[in-house]
């Protein structure tokens, strides 16, 4: 009797053993032993359909195409050209500048730009350290300080050089959040001691440089 | 007369009296321990079509998640980046010995074939999730999905199970955070988490009010 129950003991655990334990890596997909309707008869964002040669079950819309609503047909605020089809230099109509439009910009740019530009936009980012082939250039250049708004605009939506375009994972409207931000790195760097409101140098003074 | 039934015959009513519980409470806890995501669903890591390292990306290089998954916070899904994402780097970086393992992308990018990534986090087609409300309510990428960045093939973390959401559906402040440091892989790992309360986040303009009815998630 007790060699019985050993036994039958034994094989339990031997089962137990067989079948795994909680959070075991594996690469077979996950058996459910009941799938209900866990897997329909449609397709949701980015599944597979065989039906088609490339799998795709979401199909590229016709080169051309434009959705209703969206010709974008603003050039200053969708292309960052003025009617005259020169680049403008200030934000479009819409766009207002204020603090959460700059806290915007520099939040996307840490997240899109500063990998290759660096944060400070001097162009030592991450991926430029691990290989990119030609470094961007600085933000602080006087050539770069030079450009219009519209310019960063532009090189942000079509690319520039070795730089791909960024429309596809940036908005609009977080582009020129972007460029404001660009901006207010290129003065940043250039802004002198009379640049320091009233208040602020005051504070400063008064807390020995520690702001 | 002889007996019918042999003498061994009269423990049968004791057996199947302490054999039944025995063998029951066995069926409840294979069900219980297998039947469950936890065991079905959790620590599933397919081979993808390219050894792409999170750990790498999001962890060394410190790539924020919304520069491949750059619609989590406008959609309901964290879309796989298009190939352009992977080329806006890769166009311009040699890895030397290790370029072979890119080069499926790069073919890819050039119409010369399609990359089809495996699906890892499987919700179930009769359930709807939004990524978008989750992020907007300071839900981390790290509370689901784990900690990616920690990756180096990815692995579902969590059993994303029924259960599984409304303990949190109806308890969120525990999971909550800054919305500014959604992406952020270890925030819970910072002193700041100990302090952080969301009632008293300036920024929260209104409490997260989960749902908890069937068509909430069910629609």
């Amino acid at each position: 009797m007790t060699r019985r129950l050993t036994i039958t003991a034994a094989l339990l655990v031997l089962a137990s053993a067989g079948a795994g334990c909680r959070g075991n890596k594996s690469a077979e997909p996950p058996i459910h032993p009941n799938w209900n309707m866990d897997d329909q008869s449609y397709f949701q964002g980015q599944e597979d359909n065989d039906w088609f040669p490339d799998h795709r079950a979401m199909r590229p819309p016709v080169a051309g195409a434009v959705a209703q609503g969206q010709l974008h047909d603003d050039d200053a605020y969708y292309r960052g050209r003025g009617a005259d089809g020169r680049l403008v230099d200030g934000l479009p109509d819409g766009v207002e500048l204020t603090q959460a439009l700059l806290d915007r910009g520099h939040a996307r740019f840490n997240i899109y730009c500063a990998p290759c530009h660096e944060k400070s936009g001097y162009g030592h980012g991450v991926i430029i350290q691990r290989g990119f082939a030609v470094p961007p250039p600085s933000y602080h250049e006087p050539r770069l300080q030079a450009m219009p708004l519209g310019y960063i605009f532009d090189v942000i939506s079509h690319g520039k050089g070795t730089m791909r375009p960024y429309a596809v994972q940036v908005p609009v409207a977080d582009r020129w959040a972007i460029a404001a931000w660009v901006r207010v790195l290129q003065v940043s760097q250039r802004a002198t001691v009379a640049d320091v409101p009233a208040d602020v140098m005051t504070q400063l003074k008064a807390s020995g440089g520690n702001p | 007369m002889a007996q019918i039934f042999p003498r061994w015959t009269n423990k049968i009513p004791l057996a199947i009296g302490v054999g039944t519980p025995i063998a029951l409470c066995g069926v409840v806890f294979v069900v219980w321990y297998y039947f469950s995501p936890k065991f079905t669903d959790v620590g599933y890591q397919p081979e993808q079509p390219v050894p792409f390292s999170h750990k790498l990306h999001a962890g060394e290089l410190g790539l924020d998640c919304r520069y491949c998954h750059n619609t989590v916070e406008v959609a309901a899904q964290a879309a796989i980046p298009p190939l352009g994402t992977c080329m806006n780097c890769h166009s311009q970086l040699n890895l030397g010995d290790r370029e072979g393992r890119v080069q499926p992308v790069k073919d890819a990018f050039e119409g010369k074939s399609t990359l089809e990534w495996v699906r890892v986090h499987m919700l179930p087609d009769y359930a709807y999730f939004n990524h978008s409300v989750h992020v907007a309510a300071g839900v981390g990428c790290s509370t689901c999905h784990g900690r990616i960045d920690q990756m180096q093939v990815v692995a579902q973390a969590e059993p994303l199970s029924m259960s599984w959401c409304l303990d949190c559906h109806r308890n969120p402040e525990p999971n909550l955070r800054p919305r500014d440091q959604v992406t952020n892989m270890a925030w819970f790992e910072t002193p700041a988490s100990k302090e952080y309360n969301p009632a008293e986040d300036p920024t929260r303009t209104r409490a997260v009010s989960p749902p908890e009815h069937c068509s909430g998630c069910h629609r």
